[in-house]
């Protein structure tokens, strides 16, 4: 039913891909990204402080101590709650549609949910990314009025950014499953 | 092709039955809406389906059998069942049936006209009825993207699940009759618990009409007389649209003619529309309430009235030293003296007649701030605009030193660049609107020269006027901005949808998310739909109420550009209107 | 996308084994196969000479095996990685452009896309275009600290005397003092170039444009024989002297009553042109059309009877022997490499001002009046012969074999070459900057090592997803044939 694999990021992080299959419809793609490292937490906190404290040395003012304590909290929160994404899932459901999820390490999870009639297909696709040309996994988007126009592209695994052994993986089972809608 | 079915969580409870629900053929799924519990008619059961399908334009039918199985006995039911499928005649015929104690189903469903794929998968997808029922998809269809799929049939692109919504929420008739009910049928299905609440809904609404009545028809006398030709002819109407409070309240009065119209909302969004306005207006109004109760308390009006001409002295005194200071040698640099004299001479002046003139008004001040401050009542926003308009009227001096100085500037670089193009054998052509070549004669090519230079060594001054009193001026047109801001924030947050959205995150829905739930092999896969709330950016986007005052649309560049080349600008507000 | 490529090509194989022997009659593959990576700031949508020369010699070179990709900046809103017909593969690199399609030189910033785009793309040789191009100058000191082989193409001349030649010829002494091999033109453009960078004329090879005679037919029938029209079609800027152009048109419009000039182009200089036309009068004379797309090209020359080229440099100019393919009279300024272009019998030459065009045209409309004349179509075999595009790719290939064969200076033997070569102050700062330039490639392959980077899916070259397609159709077709 399950089975979990490690692969490499782009970005050369270890990630897990663990695949379910639900039913021959159905298939969930997990991604997990590593979690965050106490290490870099706490040097992030300990380099805000020295210098919080280096500038309370210069000029004597105890407010930028309590400043720095803080920034440090509501800078973990805000990166908590908002940026760091520890898993990321994908749902195909081969009559209903596609669904991303990406659980933050707070536990905020945000969803989206994909008809099938929408989906024109999944492909591998390449991008010029920050200083990197990366292989990314995205979903083509129907145009309602003309069907054989691509109105959007929707990337896929976009915090965790497998390197393309993984994304073949999941784009192989996505095409079974696609192939098996469009036959019917 | 699989097969979907969507099934009530509230009924996986209920005792055997039969499914109502609908059949929606081309995506081949059926929504289940409630139960038929044993015993019942057949004759009654189709009767009773027929009068729903009469109210709701809801194509309900019996669609298969519903088994939650507590006891042993069943072999026969299962025979029974089978033969109610040829009462009830459906294609196909869906068999559901749960085991005491086990939380996986069976389901089977047998084809009137076996099409040969026999090994259909089904896929049952459980949803909460109450939510699904409130619940409003975004983005709404619009009306033409509706029109258009009406008209070709095939493409019927528009979104799947919208269907099933429908269905649901259309079918609320279905869900009225209630459980102690005696009646011939006997149901399952999501029942509401608010009876009593409904009843003071309906009080108010039933009083609501005769108030509505009430303000139009006051509201419509307030707008007559604004028509009125006394107040439109043309120095007025001119005065009256450069006033931000007119604006406002003219928003404010269209707002109240919106909600205090009799007629129904057309859609959704019309009646989101509305309590937004409603909510944004109560809100409104409290916070200038509160403002004026605090204005009003321990005559903070008198120590405002005193403190205002001691200030308004000291810009016009901190001005005067600006001037003199711009008259001798500013910041080290030689200026044309006597042009420098005439300038510093002529804005003095000014102050000089403004002063005088704020003086005359003094003992008055007091007074007006006071009946002012009345119209705090009318809303904060109201305040605010009446605020703003006091900046613009008190800082009148300041704008006028800037609009001399910009004609002034605007003037002169006109000439110098006009000058340099001679110098080049250019021409400016207005009819091509281009550059063209030009041959000049040696009278034109000397007097040119003459006037660069002029114009040239007469800049700095000029130039250096024109900085100051532009600086003062976007200091006055940032403090109006800020104001304006707050004011449109106030009027155009839907504070209702954001509530709404708050508190009953469901009925505002983006879409739905699935969650694949424990299955075992051989049983159909089971999912469970959930409804994923709209962003509170997406609430933002949907709902924004709009404004009459338009956004600066010219970016910092060609602002930038603008001060250079010494081109009046405007405060944010009516930006086209001004500028003729 | 790439998958389904990957299952084609599994597919292929096992289809090649039987029919082996059909190979021989594809375009032969050479003995070895190159990754080349082509560099310039100058390619489609941009029109002109060198856009159309990397295009066409690219796809020569993937018709003969080898894998070819692209390198250029965004243009607009073209970014990021399109392919083009036979699976030509560009990048459009999101970098600054700064002044004429020319991209901002920092040496470093673009460096590490590059060179992700070189470890991933496998490449072997970097070619770079074009001396005006700053991406194709960073791209081949980039290629140089990761130790590739690399090939430089100049396109156009250069002068000696003022201060932005100067300074421009300096930076191509520092660029191509250490660069494998270098490709001109035309044997002007290489005397000039050899100069300017002050180079060992050995390692200078020159092959010549093409044309693609297909394209550029005579259609006669198109000629209006009531008028005698001159057709120019060139980009509007000075160095291809538009203002002579201005000082030919009214002369010979009075002399000729029924002379008239279509010009096709855009440029600053139009507004030149405009003038002129509207001084004299002359509306129904001159047509000025704009901008052209290149397939429209070919329908402009088939209006004419002469075509008039007035630049004031040219290292090969490809325009007049499009022109000639089409048939049509070319008149031409004798300047830069376009003696060479033509013989003598298919072009007058004529110094490069006013009073010596008139001449030449005047010359070239009594030869048609008299009907002395070449015809369109003997015009257009004879040129047909002379530049094609498969020949430009088979010279370019021994040249890439060539490089294939010769090592890469190593650092300490470059940074020698440097300050050797390229004089002590230039050569001592470049020097530094090539140790910087070493040093920052350490710290990339420290925080992206090579490993890590994705081998990309070859879309052209011997295991190519496209090869496989286009040799499978042909083969197909042949089957069909036989």
């Amino acid at each position: 039913m399950a089975d979990e694999e490690g692969y490499l990021a782009v970005s050369g992080e270890r990630i897990t891909l663990q695949r379910r299959h639900h039913s021959a419809s159905c298939r969930e793609f997990l991604v997990r990204c590593p979690r965050l490292q106490l290490r870099s937490l706490s040097a992030v906190t300990c380099s805000v402080w020295l210098v919080a404290y280096g500038l309370f040395v210069l000029c004597q003012n105890s407010v930028v101590l309590s400043a720095a304590i803080f920034v440090t909290l509501i800078g973990l929160l805000v990166y908590l709650h908002f940026v760091k994404i520890d898993q990321e899932s994908l749902l195909i459901v081969g009559s209903l549609g596609i669904q991303m999820t990406s659980s933050y390490a707070s536990g905020k999870e945000s969803t989206t949910f994909i008809e099938m009639n929408k989906v024109k297909d999944v492909v591998i696709n390449e991008a010029i990314y920050m200083q990197k040309v990366i292989y990314y996994l995205c979903i083509l988007l129907q145009d309602p009025v003309e069907p054989h126009v691509v109105s959007e592209v929707v990337p896929l695994f976009q915090s965790s950014k497998p390197r393309l052994d993984c994304l073949v993986e999941v784009y192989k089972s996505c095409q079974e499953i696609l192939e098996q809608n469009k036959k019917s | 092709m699989v097969l979907k079915v969507f099934f009530p969580a509230c009924c996986s409870l209920a005792e055997s039955g039969l499914l109502v629900g609908r059949w929606i053929p081309e995506q081949n799924s059926a929504v289940i809406l409630a139960v038929v519990h044993f015993p019942f008619v057949p004759g009654q059961v189709k009767q009773y389906l027929a009068e729903v399908h009469h109210v709701t334009q809801v194509e309900v039918s019996v669609l298969g059998s519903w088994t939650n199985s507590k006891q042993a006995k069943e072999e026969n039911l299962g025979r029974f069942l089978e033969d109610l499928s040829t009462i009830f005649s459906h294609d196909p015929w869906i068999q559901l049936s749960r085991k005491q104690g086990s939380k996986f189903w069976s389901c089977s469903t047998i084809w009137k006209h076996p099409s040969g794929d026999e090994g259909d998968e089904t896929t049952l997808v459980y949803y909460d009825q109450r939510k699904v029922m409130l619940s409003q998809l975004h983005p709404p269809l619009d009306s033409e993207v509706a029109a258009a799929s009406s008209l070709d049939r095939k493409v019927e692109n528009a979104s799947r699940l919208m269907a099933m919504f429908n269905t649901v929420s259309q079918s609320k008739v279905l869900f009225m009759k209630d459980r102690y009910d005696e009646g011939p049928i006997k149901l399952t299905h999501w029942q509401s618990e608010g009876v009593e609440a409904s009843i003071i809904v309906e009080l108010m609404k039933q009083a609501s009409v005769p108030a509505c009545l009430l303000v139009t028809f006051l509201l419509s006398l307030v707008s007559r007389v604004c028509q009125s030709r006394a107040l439109t002819f043309w120095p007025l109407s001119f005065i009256w649209s450069k006033l931000s409070t007119c604006q406002q309240l003219r928003h404010r009065l269209q707002h109240l003619q919106v909600i205090s119209s009799p007629k129904k909302a057309p859609d959704q969004s019309q009646l989101m529309r509305k309590a937004n306005i409603f909510v944004s207006i109560l809100l409104d109004v409290t916070l200038g309430i509160l403002l004026m109760s605090w204005l009003y308390r321990k005559n903070r009006i008198g120590h405002l009235a005193n403190a205002l001409i001691p200030m308004a002295d000291h810009v016009a005194q901190q001005l005067q030293d600006l001037l003199q200071w711009l008259m001798g040698v500013p910041a080290g640099l030689k200026m044309n003296r006597a042009l420098d004299q005439v300038l510093g001479r002529f804005f003095l002046y000014h102050i000089h007649l403004w002063i005088s003139y704020i003086h005359l008004m003094s003992p008055f001040i007091e007074m007006i701030l006071w009946y002012v401050g009345l119209s705090a009542c009318l809303g904060l926003t109201v305040a605010l605009s009446i605020l703003s308009d006091i900046i613009a009227l008190l800082t009148f001096h300041i704008y006028c030193f800037y609009v001399y100085g910009a004609r002034l500037y605007c003037l002169k670089i006109y000439g110098l660049s006009s000058l340099w193009r001679l110098f080049r054998g250019k021409k400016w052509n207005v009819l091509r609107q281009r550059v063209d070549s030009c041959s000049y004669d040696l009278d034109q090519l000397f007097i040119g020269t003459l006037l660069f230079t002029i114009l040239l060594f007469l800049l700095p001054t000029t130039a250096l006027y024109y900085l100051v009193f532009t600086l003062l001026r976007l200091l006055v047109v940032l403090v109006q901005g800020v104001i304006h801001l707050l004011v449109d924030l106030i009027n155009s947050l839907p504070f209702y949808s954001v509530l709404l959205r708050l508190c009953r995150s469901y009925r505002l829905a983006s879409g739905v998310k699935f969650r694949v739930l424990e299955q075992e092999a051989g049983k159909p896969l089971r999912l469970l739909m959930q409804i994923n709330p709209l962003s509170y950016g997406g609430v933002m986007q949907a709902y924004r109420l709009p404004t009459y005052s338009c956004y600066p649309k010219d970016s910092w560049g060609s602002l930038c550009k603008k001060l250079f080349v010494g081109e009046l600008i405007y405060p944010w507000k009516h930006k086209g209107e001004k500028q003729d | 996308m790439a998958c389904r490529r990957g299952g084609n090509h599994k597919h292929c194989l096992s289809t090649t084994s039987p029919s082996i022997s059909n190979c021989h009659k594809l375009p032969s593959c050479s003995s070895r196969t190159h990754n080349i990576c082509m560099v310039s700031d100058f390619f489609y949508p941009n029109m002109g000479g060198v856009e159309s020369h990397i295009y066409q010699l690219s796809q020569c070179l993937i018709e003969r095996g080898h894998k070819v990709i692209i390198i250029t900046h965004a243009y607009e809103d073209r970014k990021g990685i399109r392919y083009l017909t036979n699976g030509l593969k560009v990048y459009y690199l999101p970098l600054r452009v700064m002044y004429n399609q020319s991209t901002a030189t920092t040496l470093f910033h673009s460096m590490p896309l590059l060179r992700y785009i070189f470890v991933r793309e496998r490449v072997t040789i970097v070619h770079a275009h074009s001396s005006f191009s700053a991406m194709a100058h960073d791209a081949l000191f980039h290629a140089k600290t990761m130790q590739l082989r690399t090939v430089f193409t100049d396109h156009s001349l250069f002068g000696f005397a003022d201060v932005s030649s100067v300074l421009t010829n300096k930076l191509l002494t520092v660029s191509l003092c250490d660069t494998n091999h270098i490709i001109c033109v035309s044997y002007t453009s290489k005397e000039n170039t050899v100069l300017r960078a002050t180079l060992d004329p050995k390692i200078v090879s020159v092959i010549p444009n093409a044309v693609d005679p297909t394209d550029f037919t005579p259609d006669p029938s198109r000629r209006d024989n009531s008028t005698i029209t001159i057709v120019v079609v060139s980009r509007l800027v000075y160095r291809k002297g538009i203002d002579l152009l201005s000082g030919i048109i009214p002369d010979l419009c009075q002399k000729y009553p029924n002379l008239h000039f279509i010009v096709g182009g855009e440029g600053p200089k139009r507004i030149v042109l405009e003038e002129v036309r509207e001084r004299y009068q002359l509306h129904d004379r001159v047509r000025l059309l704009g901008a052209l797309e290149h397939q429209d090209v070919r329908n402009v020359l088939v209006q004419g009877h002469i075509f008039l080229n007035t630049s004031l440099t040219e290292a090969f100019c490809m325009a007049i022997v499009e022109a000639a393919s089409c048939g049509l009279q070319v008149v031409s300024t004798k300047v830069g490499g376009i003696p060479e272009v033509l013989p003598d019998n298919l072009i007058i030459l004529c110094d490069p001002s006013v009073k010596s065009l008139c001449n030449g045209l005047e010359k070239a409309i009594s030869h048609l009046k008299s009907g002395s004349l070449l015809s369109p179509e003997i015009i257009h075999s004879q040129v047909k012969t002379f530049y094609t595009w498969r020949n430009v790719a088979e010279r370019t290939e021994k040249v890439y074999d060539r490089v294939a064969g010769e090592i890469v200076l190593p650092m300490g033997k470059r940074l020698d070459r440097l300050i050797s070569h390229c004089g002590p102050v230039t050569g001592c700062i470049f020097a530094l900057l090539s140790v910087i330039s070493f040093l920052f490639l350490m710290f990339l392959r420290w925080l992206t090592p090579d490993y890590l980077i994705d081998a990309a899916i070859d879309a052209t070259g011997p295991y190519g997803a496209w090869t496989q397609q286009y040799f499978r159709k042909k083969r197909e077709t042949l089957n069909s044939n036989s």
